[in-house]
């Protein structure tokens, strides 16, 4: 679907709570996040149950979204993750004394957003200096969280060169984060 | 890898959330106060929203949009802007500890393998030339404080490895408040404790190249 498809969707929810629209997201949406939450390592029974938070989350709060600031892709995407990290949280061997910080610090916290042209420009230059292996690894490592060890295994390298080739991303990467 | 390269490291872990408690909080106090950091974690978050995009569809089986609509355990929106604040309350309330005369320091008590400290410095007061058994991290709160590799102030931060031996001064003027992380070293005690510590201190020297 097209970015400014959705958009238009997103549109109608904020402003007339158009239940057909949120379907359409839904539909677009729910099949991601639930591999996200897959690919994470968490089990079925649970990526769905998160995946209905995270699209009840857009759906409640669809008002804090700004297509001006984010593509909506980034702002579900933080939605996810924050979920994910509230899941790690209930379900770790350590039992907190008190409540983790972490769910406080990942809710819907205003940071300078940047516009997303700004963003776009940046992507891009990162994106055509990367190559695809390089890429894969940025995936691996960030969105998918996976271990160096992991990530040798998958890729038929050793685990010093994971290492040494993530430094060397970071450092390239760098140029381009002003 | 070089200062900026683990300072980036920091803000993608951040914003992947896979930090710890203490390094979040630290590393959304940092974001907070510094907006080319902020920028950062705001354009990788996007790279991170584009995999999304990409990724291979797993349709849920026993979800419907009507489910997430009728939903009702959404916990209202929360906006906390200063998660420092959230979290400790008041600075100046807290029961800091003297450590010498002009620094003292708070430690959080948070759970968690690496140690959140806030640390309080008194105009000029100076810190004894040191380096640090695994990695600290410090990022000035208010203030300014400068060392042998220069001058830091608010939203600046410093990341000091085995390698980094230093002298900090607190600003004459206006002394400084700083959030500090370090990652606590493993110290092995018992029978082969020495031994084994001789070995984690060859290796540690060895990493350094």
């Amino acid at each position: 679907m097209e970015k400014s498809n959705l958009n238009n969707l997103m549109n109608r929810i904020q402003k007339d709570r158009d239940e057909m629209a949120f379907s359409e997201i839904f539909d677009f949406f729910a099949p991601k996040i639930n591999a996200y939450f897959i690919q994470n390592k968490i089990k079925i029974e649970s990526s769905e149950e998160l995946t209905q938070e995270v699209l009840s989350t857009v759906w409640v709060k669809s008002n804090l979204y700004d297509s001006t600031k984010s593509a909506l892709s980034t702002w579900i995407f933080t939605i996810a993750r924050n979920k994910k990290i509230d899941f790690f949280r209930k379900n770790s061997k350590i039992t907190f004394q008190e409540e983790d910080i972490r769910e406080f610090l990942y809710q819907d916290r205003e940071v300078d957003p940047i516009e997303e042209n700004e963003a776009k420009k940046q992507i891009e230059r990162i994106n055509n200096e990367l190559d695809e292996q390089q890429k894969i690894m940025i995936k691996m490592n960030f969105f998918e969280n996976k271990s160096h060890k992991k990530i040798a295994d998958e890729l038929e390298i050793p685990l010093g060169t994971v290492k040494s080739r993530l430094r060397h991303i970071l450092t390239k990467m760098q140029g381009f984060l002003r | 890898m070089n200062g900026t390269v683990v300072k980036n490291k920091l803000i993608f872990d951040f914003a992947s959330g896979i930090l710890g408690p203490a390094k979040s909080l630290f590393a959304s106090t940092y974001l907070q106060l510094n907006s080319n950091a902020s920028k950062i974690s705001n354009t990788f978050e996007n790279m991170l929203g584009e995999n999304l995009m990409d990724i291979e569809n797993i349709r849920p089986k026993n979800l419907t949009y009507t489910d997430c609509i009728n939903s009702e355990n959404i916990k209202s929106a929360s906006n906390l802007k200063d998660p420092l604040s959230s979290f400790f309350g008041n600075l100046n309330n807290l029961d800091w500890k003297q450590v010498y005369k002009g620094f003292k320091e708070y430690t959080a008590s948070i759970d968690d393998k690496d140690e959140l400290k806030l640390i309080k410095m008194e105009p000029g007061v100076s810190v004894p030339l040191h380096s640090h058994g695994g990695k600290e991290y410090i990022l000035v709160l208010e203030g300014s404080f400068c060392d042998e590799y220069g001058e830091y102030s608010k939203g600046d931060i410093q990341i000091n490895d085995q390698k980094i031996k230093h002298t900090p001064i607190a600003s004459k003027s206006t002394g400084c408040v700083c959030l500090s992380i370090t990652e606590k070293d493993v110290i092995f005690f018992g029978k082969y404790g020495s031994f084994l510590n001789l070995y984690t201190f060859i290796k540690s020297f060895f990493k350094q190249k």
